[in-house]
């Protein structure tokens, strides 16, 4: 799954360096622009809707809690 | 009370020494009753509606959380609870956006009828406080405007005349209860309180008087910053002790506000109005100078209050969100965005941009989009339609007439474009050789982004879009420059040397901002001097404030610009 995320990710926003750091948020590697983009595509991709609630920082941090938050979504 | 009246500091100062003598767990309760005093003295009629927003939004937080509770995580009953907690999110913001929506529109004819009703509301409710002893202070006064109950009666003892006009028109009066003090920053905030319950970032609040204090805190309900409760609250209920440095840091701070609202914006008030009040006999080049003192003018107004309010906020140990970080250092309409008045765009972004940009409908439109037009047209889709939601809304907040319609559509344009092109952009600056990283570049991206405000100031700042109009015309073909050289500028309501004055103070929030801005404390770098020179900056500041202040006789002491919001 980490695999897959990454690389969706990459061919979406291949300016931007995420596995950069553990804490992509709080670093600012992503403003919410990205946020929403990477939201928007990892929806299409796994067919999955991420709820507002899980938009938080821990779940964006990285891409394994990035491909936690979506096997947790597709269960 | 505004932060600006003379009996604010003393009183405040009177509450600070009482604040440390209160026993530390209830010294939340001593900023409620000061809290409540404060906004009292804009009439106690006033109260009920905040009591009675402030409940709905409690309670109605209360019952969502209680339903998160019973699920015990359990995901399918979330589910089910959250479609209930619907109901009651919605209920509530559509009653207070009813009220704020009423009184944003009262002008529109539809709007009318309903004033007559209110009216009537209002006119029982201040007879019913006139006739209840003591109490009766607090009802704001008859033919005193501003100047209300408590205020009138330290006025009648130092035997202190207000001769304020502004709110003796009735329909005005009404206005003035029905947009009570900070109207539009506490909604926002109790708003934001609610979504963060009904999304479960935070637990609802319990006591109905800490969600009172949290809306009704002195230091921030004037022009805010529009707090968010889970950032604040546990701030302001936890009783801080007393801290010599916290309270100098914070008492330099509300001088620093006073420097940059008398010395700078309400002297520079005084040549904004002289130009565009009598708009018929000036030329492009005053309506430029007016303009860019204008943007200054707006920065050091707004700033200079969060200053006196962060800064009395800070004195007491509760730390407020920031609200400006240094604007004008922006090298672009984005960036401004977000140093400019953060806290309601973070609102905006925490509460409309992200929530929108999620929302499955949305994403399923983008999805749709890409299979059909390609990658491109998708992203510049899901990016489009959230931005030009946020700047409708952040026009309409502004103001509901025209000038404010083109100005909110204006930053949208702006900024969506940027967005947007910001592939092609990157070509050009490739194309043309530009190194974006040179400081040169940088100073015409700062300049660049600074007249673009210049220009929504041209926009913003008239009350019609002749004036406007006229404005730009002037300024494209009747520019005038000579005007600039022969000595005009100084007829233009303030003379040389309060130009110089002014420049100078300018020059000052300049070289400070700039300072900061390289990470330096200021008030640090005060604090370490030795004593002689440290005592010798705080004096030097307090009379230069005291000197060179627009205010007192012959200046009519202006109220803060986005009170009025």
């Amino acid at each position: 799954m980490r695999e897959k995320v990454l690389a969706v990710l990459k061919e979406e926003f291949p300016e931007v360096d995420f596995e950069a750091s553990d804490a992509l948020v709080d670093d600012g590697v992503l403003d919410s622009l990205t946020i929403t983009g990477m939201i928007a595509a990892l929806s299409l991709e796994f067919g999955v809707i991420i709820p507002y609630e899980e938009i938080i920082e821990e779940n964006f941090n990285s891409i394994d809690s990035l491909a936690k938050m979506i096997e947790r979504l597709q269960k | 009370m505004s932060y600006t009246d003379y009996l604010f500091l003393p009183l405040t100062l009177f509450g600070l020494i009482f604040y440390f003598i209160f026993p530390i767990r209830y010294r939340w309760v001593w900023l409620l009753i000061g809290s409540l005093l404060f906004f009292m003295t804009w009439g106690i009629e006033l109260l009920p509606l905040i009591l009675f927003i402030v409940f709905l939004v409690w309670g109605g937080a209360r019952i969502m959380d209680y339903r998160y509770e019973k699920c015990d995580n359990d995901r399918k009953a979330l589910a089910a609870a959250r479609k209930n907690n619907q109901i009651i999110l919605f209920g509530i913001i559509a009653v207070l956006l009813l009220i704020f929506i009423f009184i944003k529109m009262q002008n529109f004819p539809f709007f009318a009828g309903i004033s007559g009703f209110f009216s009537g509301i209002y006119k029982t409710v201040h007879q019913f406080f006139l006739n209840i002893p003591i109490l009766n202070y607090f009802v704001s006064a008859e033919n005193g405007g501003i100047s209300i109950g408590l205020s009138d009666l330290f006025n009648k003892i130092l035997g202190y005349q207000r001769n304020s006009t502004v709110f003796t028109d009735p329909n005005a009066k009404f206005t003035y209860w029905i947009i009570p003090v900070g109207f539009s920053y506490y909604i926002l905030s109790l708003l934001g309180y609610l979504a963060d319950v009904y999304w479960r970032k935070e637990r609802a609040e319990m006591n109905y008087f800490k969600l009172l204090l949290f809306t009704i805190y002195f230091p921030k309900i004037l022009e805010g910053p529009i707090s968010k409760h889970l950032t604040v609250a546990a701030r302001l209920n936890e009783g801080h002790s007393f801290d010599f440095q916290r309270v100098s840091f914070g008492l330099q701070r509300v001088v620093w506000g006073f420097f940059k609202k008398w010395v700078i914006a309400d002297r520079l008030k005084i040549l904004i109005d002289t130009v565009f009040n009598n708009y018929e006999i000036y030329k492009g080049s005053e309506f430029l100078v007016a303009a860019v003192f204008s943007a200054v003018q707006l920065y050091c107004d707004f700033s200079g209050c969060m200053d006196m309010g962060l800064g009395i906020s800070e004195c007491f140990g509760v730390i407020l969100e920031e609200n400006f970080n240094h604007p004008f250092s922006s090298r672009s309409s984005a960036e401004f965005w977000r140093r400019w008045h953060i806290s309601l765009g973070t609102w905006f972004k925490d509460y409309i941009y992200m929530p929108l940009s999620v929302s499955p409908w949305l994403i399923r439109l983008t999805g749709r989009i890409r299979k059909r037009f390609g990658k491109r047209a998708g992203k510049t889709f899901s990016i489009v339609i959230p931005l030009a939601v946020v700047w409708l809304l952040t026009g309409l907040w502004h103001g509901t007439g025209a000038n404010y319609m083109v100005w909110g559509l204006y930053w949208g344009m702006l900024i969506i474009i940027s967005n947007v092109l910001e592939p092609e952009t990157k070509k050009l600056t490739k194309w043309l050789k530009i190194n974006t990283d040179m400081p040169e570049y940088h100073l015409f991206q700062k300049a660049r982004t600074f007249m673009l405000f210049v220009i929504s100031r041209i926009i913003s700042l008239p009350r019609t879009m002749e004036v406007t109009r006229f404005a730009f015309r002037s300024i494209f073909t009747n520019f005038a420059p000579w005007k600039l050289f022969d000595g005009s500028l100084f007829n233009l309501g303030i003379d040389r040397p309060q130009f110089v004055v002014v420049m100078l103070a300018i020059a000052l929030l300049a070289y400070v901002s700039g300072k900061q801005e390289k990470g330096v404390n200021v008030r640090q770098w005060i604090a370490d001097r030795p004593l002689v020179i440290r005592w010798f900056i705080y004096y030097a500041a307090i009379f230069i404030v005291l000197i060179f202040g627009a205010y007192g006789v012959g200046y009519d002491a202006s109220s803060f610009v986005y009170m009025a919001y």
